[in-house]
């Protein structure tokens, strides 16, 4: 077991170098930093001045090696933009998106298993047809016409939620609601395929032939094994809600990383770029992790292989 | 149930207690926009809704009305030229920081000398640029030395230049520097103003609060302040702009885009107005040949291009609202802005004619740059295709295309440029026709005929040599003026506030109806 958390961590360590070295020279690469600093209108001057403040006229290699020094001293830097220290911009930014995060997991769980598991017992009936409907729907429906389409409801039309901001935990309604349903027919689907297969295995014949209730043949003995591959999509998906929420977040103006990070490519924010993505590279590596350890205690299977 | 009744009663009270914060009932103010504000202080951050802030939080030396667009004692009482370099100011007395420091000449000392000075990481360097030093000749008196003869310096000293008690950047904190070293933060340190509204809460990149300054002095042209809070907050997506402004939670947005405009308009709570604004659209062409043998160095082409193109048609059907076709390569509030020069009238045929004359009858292909509203790029590049030039579109990021324009590397490019602000001819033509990197003119005359009314006090010699460059300008077609971006304003209906074409939101001589 320690063997295969030391050969994870390694992974993981190389993998946020690989994309931090892709990150730092597509930044450099896509133009010239200087002047998304010194924005429009700069001056020649202004800009050479900008340059030569942020060290920009040396060689990319000597940047990159100066950054990494600062890491490794436990030092995340400084946003030149926002004035202020990387880490502290991130304890700002962080918990925002983490309870968008879990709250739109949430949503999609409670959502997508439960009409997963009642598509599985109600195979082509109009249960199935309303979940098949309702996954096409989130697969199809663009997730800002979803928000768009939730703030007119709710928020400008019955005025019983707020429209932006974060500053109360109603704020997280829609934009959880948005998010969440976007993971929702992914999850519903694996979960109906997941069921079905159980519900015809020889162990669930077997329980409903000893003549254990229905209710505990479904739950005990299928979702139990159905569930397994839904908690390594559910970690996945909610990395990609924790590092890609940019739609939802710059829709309901919550300051979180996804709208961060988008804010911050287009102003060549280069240390706060790098920082996020150490910080996604890691939720999603400490994801993964966790949902392989679920996985193994959910199934022991997993645990002897 | 009885969990469930105190589950609904607890959730209906957390959705009560969310502020409602906007609206004259609370007398608060609140304004959004897209931007997220880099830093109050207008010397190290060069956005709008700095400067926004900074008229209402601070004062600066001189003030320009911005409806007569005469410049008006502030800081300063009375000025004059001692010679062309020296201009001494009296200073108005009994003036107090927000701080409770009283103001004198030694903070307008401290802070032009702090931001004129080389090193200071200033961001637009030419708004103080034309100081050497400011000398204090008595408590309410001073002298500033400039480098050369400077006639806009009063468009300088107005609201772009606010004033900050002395010392005021001692506090900046000392950051990571390139190669190991430090360098100080100046642009971290929050403004203390004399103006009529106090800071008193800045959240970097989501919100600034102003508050009304209960002792502003009396005879200042700005006026006492009327509303008692003033707010700021960075909303990115217009629809939820105007989600908020429909619902009250914000009191007004700008950059209202075209299509929800009518509909704003229709609703009873909400004005609706469109004014100009100082962005500017052109077409830079390669006079110069610095890309290369091209086309645009022979007048015909350039002059087809100019007749190629339905500026009116653009401007009206697809800018829209507020917009104006534009007659120069200057916004006509400028000073010096000459807009009697020759105008190219839409003219296919004629275009066509003038490439066959220049050799193109066959026309050519050449990529086209442009950064920034790609269906504008797209209109001008079918009205090229009609008579045969064959722009391949080049859309790229500002920070991408910047490069390439210093390198040499750009035949066509629609640019835009809003002039920092700056109500004078200089801002624009001193960047585009002065031989720096962004001038594919290159026309030694036009540079000289600058360079002197940049130098020259006499306002109508000044203005006979802009003209006299704008008209060279327009002759040769080196650059193609297009259009004048225009703004639409969607406000709070009991809001009484001046729209004013300086692209600027006045918020200090607003009040409640």
């Amino acid at each position: 077991m320690l063997i295969y958390l030391l050969k994870r961590l390694l992974m993981t360590i190389l993998v946020i170098a690989v994309t931090s070295v892709i990150a730092f020279l597509l930044v450099h690469l896509s133009g010239d930093p200087a002047a998304a600093m010194a924005g429009e209108g700069a001056s020649p001057a202004d800009i050479a001045s900008v340059r030569e403040t942020f060290g920009f006229d040396r060689p990319i290699v000597f940047q990159y090696l100066e950054w990494v020094g600062r890491i490794l001293s436990g030092e995340l830097g400084r946003s030149y933009y926002l004035r202020m220290d990387v880490s502290d911009i991130l304890a700002d930014h962080l918990p925002v998106t983490a309870t968008l995060g879990v709250m739109a997991l949430s949503f999609a769980l409670l959502l997508s298993i439960p009409l997963g598991v009642a598509a599985a017992l109600r195979p082509n009936t109009v249960i199935d047809r309303v979940a098949l409907w309702l996954a096409v729907a989130g697969q199809a429906l663009p997730s800002f016409l979803f928000a768009l389409g939730l703030m007119y409801l709710f928020g400008v039309y019955l005025r019983v939620l707020p429209i932006s901001g974060g500053t109360t935990w109603a704020h997280f309604i829609m934009p959880s609601v948005a998010l969440g349903y976007y993971a929702t027919p992914a999850i519903m689907r694996l979960t109906r395929s997941g069921m079905m297969d159980v519900l015809q295995s020889d162990h669930v014949r077997t329980a409903r032939a000893y003549g254990l209730s229905s209710w505990r043949v479904v739950i005990r003995h299928g979702l139990r094994h159905a569930i397994v591959p839904v908690v390594s999509l559910a970690a996945v998906q909610l990395g990609f809600m924790l590092g890609g929420s940019i739609i939802i977040e710059s829709i309901f103006s919550l300051k979180g990383i996804g709208y961060l990070a988008w804010e911050s490519i287009q102003r060549a924010d280069i240390e706060v770029i790098q920082a996020i993505l150490l910080v996604i590279a890691t939720a999603y590596a400490v994801l993964t992790l966790l949902a392989d350890l679920l996985n193994a205690a959910l199934d022991p299977r997993i645990r002897i292989s | 149930m009885k969990s469930r009744t105190m589950l609904l009663a607890a959730s209906l009270a957390a959705l009560a207690s969310t502020p409602a914060l906007a609206g004259k009932d609370n007398d608060t103010f609140v304004w959004a926009t897209s931007t997220e504000m880099d830093t109050p202080d207008i010397y190290y951050g060069n956005q709008r809704e700095a400067l926004i802030t900074t008229y209402a939080q601070c004062d600066s030396l001189v003030y320009r009305d911005p409806k007569s667009n005469e410049v008006l004692p502030l800081l300063a009482t009375k000025w004059e030229w001692t010679d062309d370099k020296t201009l001494e100011m009296e200073l108005r007395e009994g003036v107090k920081f927000h701080d409770g420091t009283d103001f004198d000449a030694e903070d307008v000392a401290y802070t032009l000398n702090h931001v004129a000075a080389p090193d200071s990481d200033m961001k637009l360097r030419v708004i103080v640029d034309w100081i050497d030093n400011v000398e204090v000749v008595a408590p309410h008196k001073i002298r500033i030395h400039a480098k050369a003869p400077t006639p806009a310096a009063f468009e300088y000293l107005g609201g772009t230049a606010p004033i900050f008690p002395s010392g005021h950047y001692d506090s900046a904190p000392e950051v990571p520097g390139a190669d190991g070293t430090t360098r100080r933060d100046w642009g971290a340190v929050t403004p203390v103003c004399t103006g009529p509204y106090k800071l008193t809460d800045y959240q970097p990149g989501q919100s600034v609060t102003l508050e009304k300054n209960e002792d502003y002095f009396d005879g200042s042209p700005k006026g006492k302040p009327s509303i008692g809070k003033i707010v700021y907050r960075t909303i990115k997506d217009p629809e939820t702009q105007i989600a908020e402004l429909v619902t009250g939670g914000i009191d007004w947005m700008w950059g209202v885009p075209t299509e929800n405009a009518a509909m704003l308009g229709d609703m009873e709570n909400i004005t609706v107005v469109s004014a100009a604004t100082m962005r500017m659209s052109f077409l830079a062409l390669d006079a110069a040949g610095r890309t290369g043998d091209n086309p645009m160095t022979n007048v015909k082409v350039r002059q087809a291009i100019a007749h190629a193109i339905d500026r009116k048609a653009i401007t009206e059907n697809l800018v829209g609202e507020g917009s104006a076709v534009l007659k120069s390569m200057c916004v006509p509030v400028q000073f010096g802005c000459e807009t009697d020069v020759t105008q190219y009238d839409y003219d296919p045929e004629k275009a066509k004619a003038l490439l066959a004359e220049a050799g193109y009858a066959d026309g050519f292909k050449i990529p086209f740059y442009a950064y920034r509203d790609r269906p504008y790029s797209e209109a001008v590049l079918n009205y090229l295709r009609a008579v045969g030039i064959d722009g391949d579109l080049q859309f790229l990021q500002w920070r991408a295309l910047r490069p390439l324009i210093v390198d040499d590397q750009t035949a066509i490019a629609q640019l835009t440029f809003g002039s920092n602000g700056m109500l004078d001819a200089s801002a624009s033509t001193g960047y585009y026709f002065q031989f720096g990197p962004d001038d594919y003119a290159r026309d030694e005359e036009v540079r000289d005929w600058l360079g002197a009314a940049e130098k020259t006090i006499d306002e109508a010699e000044r203005k006979e040599l802009y003209s006299k460059a704008l008209k060279k300008i327009a002759d040769e077609a080196y650059y193609i003026p297009l259009f004048a971006y225009g703004r639409t304003y969607a406000f709070n209906k009991d809001l009484d506030y001046p729209v004013t074409d300086d692209e600027m939101a006045h918020f200090y001589l607003a009040k409640w109806k």
